[in-house]
């Protein structure tokens, strides 16, 4: 045995994960790996039939599939994945603390680091879909896109650490995520553009951070569409005290956290 | 050497924090095979978990400059969903080995498990889930291997191969076991540690200490 530097054993210990991760998602499945992309691609393309297919085009800026795939994939794939997996990460890796070198916050970059990279495959695949079938779906700023979805995974990787570590003291916190992760879904305009909505209702709506994060990316998407209300700094503030609480917390708990 | 510092372990439950060690201080020397000894809730596995890293003291600290393994026990840290051979890979990249292939085969050829090596450990009877757990660590140099009640396991001839290959790794390696079997004791140590009345001693002789175990 060598000696390795600490951050070189979490960087083994972090891949060894994410490999783990990948290869035991869907192993018990017929069509095995496939499953990993094939997954969130049925999903996306139930909910664009279903909110796209109105068809009417009555935004103007885009046609409706694009629109709802503009949006609904990194809401769905790095808000709420990510952060449900993070959440999720204490009791599915239980096992995992039987070996010295790993520790939890491990387990959550893992967790992490492989919903960004499904999110970005199902996104090239869903993508290059559109545009073999003739539709226009590149988007027309790919780093403003790029830079937004980035800050709403990081966002959603630290609130999802934070509720973990709470879920740790009070299990109730998953109920009640479960619970508010639908209706998040409906008054984050994802189904629908800010500009659509009353001025007295956008003030309330735009206390969510997560209308933010869809906003700047469907201005970056679309070129023609400017958001009444997308504020970065907003979203960035929320996501560094998160960060800093999910950190904090972990630092003081994660021992009593992972004892048995 | 493993040192243990003034370590205390408390568990909290809900009538207060139940001490399993109040201030432990304890050395467990290089070139010696120690069985841990106590009875049920005596705290043999927590201090053998303190001793791997995978548990933390209340107070006080361990220290070690060994290469310790994980508590080997039954069915630790495996996924059950993941083949045997992905299983070993995985233990494999967490201790920094990229190239997998010889221990893989080593692991294989040596749980004697065949193709079940193939197959998700969750459907391995507990027999071939200990042989399996042991070639694993079998397959790494560690300094000092950490056993939980896994020698008992396996039938006779798997028995015999797991002396021979702790005897092999003898001149390099030492052993610390947590055992019920006293055979297994005798054949496998040559010191002791009695964990009772939360205080631990240190015996230099197996039989010694075996005596006062039996006489608690």
């Amino acid at each position: 045995m060598r000696k390795r530097s600490a951050l070189s054993i979490q960087k083994d210990v972090i891949f060894a994960i994410f490999v783990r991760e990948i290869v035991s998602r869907f192993s018990g499945y017929a069509f095995g790996a496939v499953w990993l992309v094939l997954e969130p691609l049925m999903m996306m393309i139930i909910f664009i039939m279903i909110f796209g297919a109105r068809g009417r085009g009555e935004f103007g800026f885009a046609e409706p599939p694009v629109f709802i795939m503009a949006t609904f994939l990194p809401f769905r794939m790095l808000w709420q994945s990510t952060m449900r997996k993070n959440l999720g990460a204490l009791s599915e890796a239980r096992g995992l603390m039987g070996f010295r070198q790993v520790r939890l916050f491990d387990v959550f970059m893992a967790r992490a680091l492989a919903e960004a990279g499904l999110f970005c495959a199902v996104g090239l695949l869903l993508i290059t879909g559109f545009w073999w079938v003739g539709f226009d779906p590149w988007p027309d700023n790919v780093l403003e896109v790029l830079a937004a979805s980035f800050i709403l995974w990081l966002f959603a990787a630290s609130f999802g650490m934070l509720a973990c570590m709470a879920s740790s003291v009070a299990k109730e916190v998953e109920k009640v995520i479960g619970i508010i992760t639908m209706p998040l879904l409906f008054i984050s305009a994802v189904f629908f553009p800010m500009t659509a909505v009353p001025e007295s209702y956008m003030t309330w709506l735009s206390w969510n951070p997560l209308v933010h994060a869809v906003e700047m990316i469907r201005e970056g998407w679309f070129e023609t569409y400017v958001s009444p209300m997308a504020d970065p700094g907003y979203l960035i503030d929320w996501t560094i005290v998160c960060m800093a609480l999910a950190m904090a917390t972990y630092r003081l708990n994660w021992r009593r956290v992972i004892a048995t | 050497m493993i040192r243990l510092e003034n370590v205390s372990k408390y568990f909290p439950t809900r009538y207060g924090p139940k001490y399993i060690f109040r201030n432990l201080n304890l050395r467990i020397p290089d070139d010696r095979d120690v069985a841990i000894l106590g009875q049920n809730g005596a705290g043999k596995s927590t201090l053998l978990r303190l001793i791997g890293g995978i548990d933390f003291p209340s107070s006080g600290r361990i220290v070690s400059d060994r290469f310790v393994s994980w508590p080997l026990a039954l069915g630790t840290g495996f996924h059950r969903a993941m083949t045997g051979r992905e299983n070993v890979r995985f233990v494999c990249r967490i201790h920094g080995i990229r190239d997998t292939a010889d221990i893989e085969e080593f692991v294989k050829d040596f749980s004697e498990i065949g193709e079940n090596f193939e197959l998700p450990v969750g459907g391995y009877s507990s027999g071939m889930r200990s042989k399996f757990g042991f070639a694993v660590s079998m397959g790494f140099d560690f300094d000092t291997y950490l056993m939980d009640e896994i020698l008992a396991v396996g039938d006779a001839a798997f028995r015999r191969k797991c002396r021979d290959a702790l005897m092999a790794k003898r001149e390099s390696s030492n052993i610390i076991l947590v055992s019920h079997v006293e055979e297994n004791i005798r054949e496998h140590c040559n010191a002791a540690i009695l964990l009772a009345y939360g205080r631990v001693e240190f015996y230099e002789s197996v039989e010694r200490a075996l005596y006062r175990y039996q006489r608690l």
